[in-house]
């Protein structure tokens, strides 16, 4: 399974930003099983590429491949299935229901399709120290806290590809360290890809590329 | 098994009860106001019907021009176009002209009772008479001439009878009696023996056969087309609104006694139609009333159910779920407005019409097909707006 991005161009980017990237105006290929560390400055359009490839935006030119399907000619329902079954996302903006509890923002991911039993969720969230914060409303959790809820969130599913946009912005080391872990596990155990898109290079995150925007 | 209790506290549901509430009874309203306006509708056609069983399921009914002042100089006869006209209407099964007689015809009984009047004579095909006796035919040259004579004449002369010294007569005597018809015409007097061979509860006249009538309408009239100022109808239903509207339209007369279940049908009819009309104009605000609701709570939830899209939950389930929820609502406003209308038709059934045979106790059939139908579009109608108003986030 491969997302090919071929000739991919935001409508609103800069000309000089494009001469510089290796995604931009390039074709490139993510496989299952890699791990790709996208590097780039705010503003290049690092948001924007992940949001391209979950489907979110379509303001670009060219065209992205999902298992030689371009996904610009995907439905809602075909979008919906994607959602589902081949791709998983933390969010930047995390994207959390801030009325409802954590638990509650976890089971409705997890429902959708399970991958994993509902007891699985209280371990994850256990090892990334927010067990006791399950019960409580999500807008009443702290950022960092938020942030692992959207990690945890994205494992619940089956995916070939996990799309990170700086998920690790408001943990401290020893806390990133135990998310890129929990997720690494998880990506093995789907043989899938991780995607990561950051400010800088992230150093514990062992990838196999490492590409700059 | 992912069911909309999953997703329902990601939507505010609770909002706008009032006007919810306002829907649900509207809805409820409007649809007993149709069912039971279909339910009296098909009553009244029950009722206002049959009335009299036909022995040919026929009823037959005679109709003249309205004469007036303005038309009284006239030729008010119908001519050929009008009775093709009239025989053309789907309503009317078969229609013939009543031919009468365009000489002097003068008639005695004889010796036996003295008595002699000036007589018209009719004739009109066979099939339109009720009573048709075999003997009921004339040939070129023959004298004997065989009468069909109306019950009511028979009536009125038994009823002048005794002032003028003449016997009364009975439906048997009268066959006996022999008239003489004296035919006038420009060749002189020919007199035939009229027998009267039945009695005629249907057409009020003196019936003789057609071809006596031409062959004298030819030899004294000197006419061979005549146009008819009477027309008999034979129709399925004398009561059908539409056959009276037709009459009316053309200025036709007919006897008011027969086709006036008719009209009371037709303004019962039209009063019941304008009720159904509202109950329809009621169903389609009360949906429009829910459709404000459901716009109103689909845009409070408009981030909770763009982050549920965005998740992967997928838009035809989410409308499906939703618009599932109220599926038992519709179904339990729709079941309560059947039964109300069955218990206003019960009552109406047993205290009104005092459990009339003519009337069934339970409603009709068609009355539970609307409901169906309804709750149908009810359940429709929803999912296609909870579906277009999500496809919208």
């Amino acid at each position: 399974m491969q997302i090919q991005l071929q000739q991919v161009l935001p409508t609103f980017i800069e000309e000089e930003k494009i001469a510089q990237s290796k995604i931009w105006n390039n074709n490139v290929v993510f496989n299952t099983g890699e791990k790709i560390q996208i590097v780039a400055a705010s503003g290049s359009g690092k948001t924007s590429l992940i949001h391209f490839l979950y489907g979110l935006r379509k303001d670009y030119n060219g065209s992205i491949l999902y298992d030689n399907n371009s996904i610009s000619h995907f439905d809602a329902e075909k979008f919906a299935t994607y959602r589902q079954q081949n791709i998983s996302i933390v969010f930047q903006d995390l994207r959390l229901f801030a009325e409802q509890t954590v638990l509650q923002n976890l089971e409705i991911k997890r429902q959708l399709n399970p991958y994993h039993t509902e007891s699985k969720i209280a371990a994850m969230a256990k090892r990334l120290g927010i067990e006791n914060k399950l019960h409580k409303l999500c807008k009443t959790c702290s950022y960092g806290e938020q942030q692992r809820i959207a990690i945890i969130r994205s494992l619940q599913q089956p995916f070939n590809f996990l799309l990170l946009d700086e998920p690790f912005s408001h943990l401290d080391e020893n806390n990133r360290k135990k998310a890129m872990e929990l997720m690494e596990e998880e990506t093995a155990i789907r043989k899938a890809a991780i995607i990561l898109a950051d400010l800088k290079a992230i150093e514990y995150f062992k990838a196999d590329r490492i590409l700059h925007l | 098994m992912l069911s909309f209790k999953h997703i329902a506290p990601f939507l505010n549901t609770g909002q706008n009860k009032v006007s919810r509430w306002f829907s649900y009874i509207g809805l409820g309203i409007g649809v007993l106001l149709l069912l039971c306006s279909v339910q009296m509708y098909i009553n009244i056609n029950q009722l206002l019907k049959e009335r009299n069983p036909k022995k040919t399921g026929f009823d037959f009914i005679s109709v003249t021009k309205i004469i007036t002042d303005e038309n009284m100089a006239r030729d008010n006869r119908f001519t050929p176009d009008n009775l093709k006209e009239i025989q053309s209407q789907l309503f009317i099964d078969d229609a013939a002209p009543l031919i009468a007689n365009q000489f002097r015809v003068k008639a005695s009984a004889g010796n036996i009772i003295p008595f002699s009047t000036d007589l018209f004579l009719e004739s009109i095909n066979e099939k339109f008479i009720d009573t048709v006796p075999p003997n009921f035919t004339w040939q070129e040259g023959q004298t004997d001439v065989p009468i069909i004579f109306s019950s009511d004449f028979l009536e009125m002369y038994n009823v002048f009878a005794p002032s003028q010294d003449l016997p009364q007569l009975s439906q048997n005597t009268i066959s006996s009696v022999k008239i003489m018809l004296e035919c006038y015409g420009p060749a002189g007097v020919q007199t035939f023996r009229g027998q009267i061979v039945a009695i005629s509860d249907r057409i009020n006249s003196i019936l003789v056969p057609d071809n006596f009538m031409q062959m004298a309408n030819k030899n004294f009239g000197g006419v061979t087309v005549v146009p008819a100022s009477r027309i008999y109808l034979r129709t399925k239903d004398a009561n059908n609104p539409e056959l009276l509207s037709f009459l009316q339209q053309k200025n036709y007369h007919v006897n008011k006694d027969k086709t006036k279940f008719g009209r009371i049908k037709q303004i019962l009819q039209a009063i019941v139609s304008g009720l159904a009309g509202f109950g329809v104009l009621v169903i389609l605000l009360a949906m429009v009333l829910f459709s404000f609701y459901l716009q109103l709570m689909i845009a409070r939830s408009k981030e909770n159910l763009q982050l549920l899209l965005t998740l992967g939950y997928s838009p035809h389930w989410l409308s499906k779920t939703v618009a599932k929820k109220w599926i038992p609502v519709y179904v339990v406003v729709v079941i309560t407005a059947v039964l109300l209308t069955a218990l206003l038709h019960w009552g109406f059934q047993y205290f009104v019409m005092k459990g009339r045979e003519e009337l069934s106790p339970f409603i009709h059939w068609i009355v539970l097909a609307i409901a169906i139908a309804l709750l149908a579009l009810s359940v429709a109608v929803n999912f296609r707006l909870v579906k277009k108003l999500l496809y919208k986030l």
